[in-house]
């Protein structure tokens, strides 16, 4: 159920992410590049599975509940480590967009040519 | 288990922090990252010895688990051919790109930070080609790419902040993309370790898995390497972020970072997903394993970027520009012996295919890195890379023109440079595979042919242009008489002013001449690299043996018995 509910979640917070990123205001853009890695970080958990119900050591001393899989909170644990340092630069770089250009407004940019 | 295969990680990791304690001190700065960069080319020489040679035999396969964590559970660090070959080229390109740097790039810019972030660079790359986990490779891309957004960032011009910012949001949104696709291949086959996932998709039904969820997972990957690799239809970040990243940054990327892209492709659908055998029919693409229906999508790619590429390069009026689609166009053909060997008939031509793919990347490699710094040289001292405003540069400019025509030649192919015997490879593979029967290998050929053409014709353009033609007034005001080094700009007084630059001038024109040097010893010694890319692609292509090695290779068993209680 928990699955269900969090693919529900994850549909949300991807559609929002793309509506952020296809936006004209660069800012709109960082946050929509970190929802939509923060997304993946849901989805990552979600992969992850929700069988087990007890922490990692309480199959030890004979103790019942099987713990849920470990390794894909490690991975997600990196993953916020490497998200939060691309945003921290994306919005620098959006400073210096304002700063160089005057305007965060994508179409005033211009395109890549 | 051999502590060698994360010499080449460790120095340029050690060279990186190195740099950046010393940043105070410019010279020993310098000196520090020249030496680490020499200690890197060692690195992996020694890697490359220990793996590939003596040429001609089987090439090794040396395994690292880090902190003794047996195979599927540790992180692993894996050196076969493939991973060897292309740290040779990074050791190559890396080197000469830093001894350019060091005399390109400004004063005040090599303090800032451009050392470290070089070095970090390198590191990312080298994990990349190391790495034996899918996620340690979504976590060196991102090393890798987080230095690489900085050093496109780094002249922080209008130009190049809004090149920059395209790049960084595009290669985010691939990183994201990554992330989901490794996640559910972590879910849908149960394990990160790359060897750990050939054995199970090769018995799917023992380890419960469904294969077509796993075929759909490495296709969304796949498209993130081909964003990496600037493949046609993602490839319209690569023109800008070339433009603007300093001239050393944009061999690099072009000649290292992009093959980062292109090695992925390689080892992780020809060892890794051709395990797998699955019936499947898809929009009229069917085959019994996953090569069978990456083969068309790599063709069609291919196809796309090496016309694309190439149409674009003939139109452009600026030499970046030119060198940038021609990158573009160039990874076609990188890619297209690859779809011939995905749906080769035989494994003979798979082999050959592949080779064609290594050697061409390899080609690739020293051709472009050279036609960059070149192109980067002429921006410094005449100030422009508009065609319009460049001419004549052959009379004032010999040595350099040399090494540009020598480039030019490379790419184009002409014997007994190495570039040939890449060009060639791809036309026998594509001509064998004709022979054999192979479906659509003609229209392989075809395409090839139309490529090398169009590459003959926006070369001879761009050399028409800058070298001979009429001497521009701007040639004129830089380069006064013949190639008078450091006597540029009538401001120019001082005279250890005047020396430094023509240091600077002289060193950044001997690196050139070395890569041309290179492309010309390469061809003349091509048997030596032909082996070497032929061990590669063999290696590549064994499957079990990969396996073998990092599951059950020699070290690994004992510590997997020994530690049994972990498992």
């Amino acid at each position: 159920m928990t699955e269900v509910f969090l693919a529900g979640v994850l549909g949300v917070l991807f559609s929002i992410g793309t509506y952020l990123v296809l936006r004209r205001d660069v800012v709109r853009v960082v946050w929509g590049i970190s929802i939509i890695s923060q997304s993946a970080n849901v989805y990552l958990v979600t992969m992850g599975g929700f069988d087990g119900l007890g922490p990692i050591l309480s199959g030890h001393g004979g103790g019942g509940a099987a713990p849920t899989d470990p390794l894909v909170q490690a991975l997600v644990l990196t993953a916020i480590v490497i998200g939060f340092g691309t945003t921290a630069l994306a919005l620098v770089l959006t400073y210096r967009v304002y700063e160089e250009h005057g305007t965060i407004d994508m179409y005033e940019l211009g395109g890549s040519q | 288990m051999s502590t060698l295969v994360i010499a080449p990680l460790l120095v340029a990791l050690v060279t990186a922090i190195l740099t950046l304690l010393v940043r105070p001190s410019d010279i020993l700065q310098r000196t520090v990252s020249l030496l680490g960069s020499v200690a890197y080319l060692v690195a992996t020489a020694l890697l490359f010895d220990a793996v590939v040679l003596p040429l001609g035999s089987e090439s090794d396969i040396l395994v690292y688990q880090v902190s003794n964590w047996a195979a599927p559970f540790g992180i692993t660090l894996v050196a076969d051919g493939l991973s060897a070959f292309m740290l040779v080229l990074s050791g190559l390109v890396s080197l000469l790109a830093l001894v350019y740097s060091i005399a390109f790039i400004s004063g005040y810019g090599q303090r800032l930070s451009y050392h470290p972030l070089y070095h970090f660079m390198v590191v990312g790359v080298t994990g990349s080609f190391l790495t034996g986990d899918i996620f340690n490779l979504f976590v060196w891309f991102e090393v890798m790419l987080m230095s690489s957004y900085i050093l496109v960032l780094f002249y922080s011009g209008r130009e190049h902040t809004r090149a920059a910012l395209n790049y960084v949001v595009l290669n985010l949104i691939g990183s994201a993309v990554m992330l989901v696709a490794i996640g559910g291949l972590y879910s849908t086959t149960g394990t990160l370790n790359m060897a750990d996932i050939a054995r199970r998709l090769a018995e799917p039904a023992a380890y419960d898995i469904a294969l077509l969820p796993v075929l759909g997972l490495s296709a969304v990957l796949f498209s993130v390497f081909a964003l990496k690799a600037g493949m046609v239809p993602f490839q319209f970040w690569v023109p800008a972020a070339y433009r603007a990243a300093p001239a050393p940054v944009t061999a690099m990327l072009a000649g290292v970072v992009k093959k980062v892209g292109v090695y992925a492709i390689i080892r992780l659908y020809f060892t890794i997903f051709a395990a797998a055998s699955v019936d499947l029919s898809f929009l009229g693409i069917s085959g019994d394993s996953f090569l069978g229906f990456f083969g068309p999508v790599m063709f069609v790619m291919a196809t796309a970027s090496i016309l694309f590429g190439g149409f674009g390069a003939v139109g452009r009026s600026d030499l970046d520009g030119i060198l940038a689609y021609s990158s573009i166009s160039q990874v076609g053909f990188i890619i297209l012996p690859l779809a011939v060997a995905a749906t080769a008939p035989s494994e003979a031509i798979a082999v050959l295919g592949v080779t064609a793919s290594i050697v061409y990347a390899f080609n690739h490699g020293i051709a472009k890195s050279l036609l960059f710094l070149a192109s980067g040289t002429i921006q410094d001292v005449v100030g422009s890379d508009q065609l319009s405003d460049l001419g004549g540069l052959a009379n004032r400019a010999p040595v350099l023109a040399a090494g540009f025509f020598l480039g030019a030649l490379t790419l184009i192919g002409v014997p007994p440079l190495s570039g040939f015997f890449g060009k060639f490879l791809v036309f026998q593979a594509a001509a064998e595979a004709l022979a054999a029967g192979a479906a659509g290998s003609a229209l392989a050929l075809a395409v090839a042919l139309a490529g090398a053409i169009l590459t003959i014709a926006y070369y001879t353009r761009a050399w028409n242009q800058v070298f001979w033609g009429t001497t521009t007034d701007l040639v004129d005001a830089a380069l006064p008489a013949r190639w008078s080094l450091g006597t540029r700009g009538a401001a120019m007084t001082d005279g250890g002013q005047r020396e430094l630059e023509r240091l600077e001038l002289t060193t950044q024109v001997t690196v050139v001449v070395v890569l041309a040097v290179a492309a010309i010893g390469f061809g003349i010694g091509f048997e030596a690299v032909f082996s070497a890319a032929e061990a590669a692609a063999r290696a590549a292509l064994d499957t079990n043996g990969y396996v073998d090695a990092v599951l059950h290779g020699p070290g690994v068993g004992a510590e997997a018995g020994a530690g049994g209680g972990h498992a």
